[in-house]
């Protein structure tokens, strides 16, 4: 494999030293681009308490095309779908070289913060986060009992 | 001469010398308030090698100059903070050592003087995160963001190659009328720049002397607590099986026409 690039080097070390409040991110052993992240549920979320495991995986072309972010803890959340694929503009089309680890992990965060069903990428849950949104929070949390807390 | 007459002839010699280049505006009183001048860098006229700047905006007191002035500055450009502060500092000593005399020539040229040493973007470059040493080549945008000239021809040209593999998975109805339009990596605002003449530059100083990823204790010990997690949130069922889900199909019966979810 090709030297990993001082950029990557940068935000890895950047990421041990300070890290961002409630984002855990750390590169694999064997694979210095592969990263296990791990996300809290924001405050005041049905996703609060939870802590979500991610895979991030930056590509050849980081930082010029957006990095691979996947979730790999269930969620029930209108944005990201049974495979834990995310629907995020800054992960397609609206990426920037500008933007790094770090702050996508925070987007993503803000995700689950503030569901978005009129862009879903699950179309079963934003349906019923659109009719009936109690009912769809109740699911969220439930599923963030039953899955993402560590006891 | 009055503490006025004093300020009124310091401004004079201001405005004779600065002309357009000072703003003064004054209370109701008609007294001085304010001074406001954009400084940039001595570079022998030439605009195009200024690559910082700074708003000095001086603040009279009604005693001045028998009190310092306060001292601000504004807007800054290619600066990061501990310059600034360097130059903060400095202004604080200049002021004290000419309480009683006047003193925003004084400033003026102490910062003119700092940034001419500093003409160089103190800040980082927002494609590769490392600063500008001497002798990188790097490039200015219109919207005054700065990267290596290396590092934004990078980016040009892998989103503009992006752009049109996008393009060509689309079917012809889907496709796209516009052009592909470059876009400063830090602000999306348009930008226009000559990329052949930008892929000419070499790569900034810092990325040429690699320096090795290494697996910290510290690393190991987090990558140990991941590992825990995985396991006890698999053990419960958590971990989205991806096989599983994508072997979920979708059965379309024959009669009803209803939909049936098989795993």
């Amino acid at each position: 494999m090709a030297a990993l690039p001082r950029r990557i080097i940068k935000e890895t070390q950047r990421l041990m030293q300070e890290p961002v409040p409630g984002i855990s991110a750390v590169p694999d052993d064997s694979n210095a681009r592969y990263f296990h992240v791990i996300v809290t549920g924001p405050e005041d979320s049905p996703f609060e308490g939870g802590l979500f495991k991610l895979e991030l995986f930056l590509p050849e072309d980081y930082p010029m095309s957006a990095p691979k972010v996947r979730f790999i803890t269930k969620i029930y959340h209108p944005n990201i779908d049974r495979l834990g694929r995310i629907c995020l503009d800054i992960l397609k089309d609206k990426w920037s070289p500008a933007l790094q680890i770090r702050t996508v992990l925070l987007s993503i965060q803000a995700l689950l913060s503030a569901p978005n069903p009129d862009d879903p990428l699950a179309n079963d849950v934003a349906e019923l986060w659109k009719v009936n949104e109690s009912e769809a929070i109740r699911n969220a949390r439930e599923w963030t009992r039953r899955y993402a807390m560590d006891n | 001469m009055s503490l006025n007459e004093s300020v009124q002839e310091e401004l004079e010699v201001l405005e004779a010398i600065l002309m357009d280049d000072i703003t003064i505006s004054y209370d109701e009183k008609n007294r001085p308030e304010i001074v406001k001048t954009t400084i940039f860098p001595s570079t022998a006229d030439e605009v195009d090698k200024q690559y910082v700047c700074v708003t000095l905006e001086v603040n009279l007191p009604e005693t001045y100059p028998d009190c310092e002035p306060s001292v601000q500055l504004k807007n800054p450009r290619g600066l990061d903070e501990s310059t600034i502060n360097n130059i903060q500092k400095a202004i604080k000593d200049k002021c004290m050592e000419f309480l009683g005399q006047p003193v925003i020539y004084e400033l003026i040229e102490l910062i003119r003087e700092s940034l001419t040493e500093s003409n160089l973007p103190t800040c980082q470059c927002a494609v590769c995160l490392y600063g500008f040493s001497e002798g990188d080549i790097f490039t200015k945008t219109t919207c005054f963001h700065y990267f290596h000239s290396y590092c934004l021809a990078n980016h040009l040209v892998i989103t503009k190659r992006l752009f049109q593999e996008e393009q060509d998975k689309l079917p012809a109805w889907q496709k796209s009328v516009k052009e592909f339009q470059a876009s400063c990596p830090v602000c999306r605002e348009s930008i226009s720049c000559d990329v052949e003449e930008l892929k000419s530059a070499l790569p900034p100083k810092d990325l040429e002397s690699a320096q090795h990823f290494q697996v910290t204790s510290d690393l190991k010990k987090l990558q140990e607590d991941m590992r825990q997690l995985f396991i006890y949130q698999k053990n419960k069922g958590g971990i989205i099986d991806i096989e599983a889900e994508e072997n979920k199909l979708l059965l379309i019966t024959a009669g009803d026409g209803d939909s049936v979810e098989v795993s």
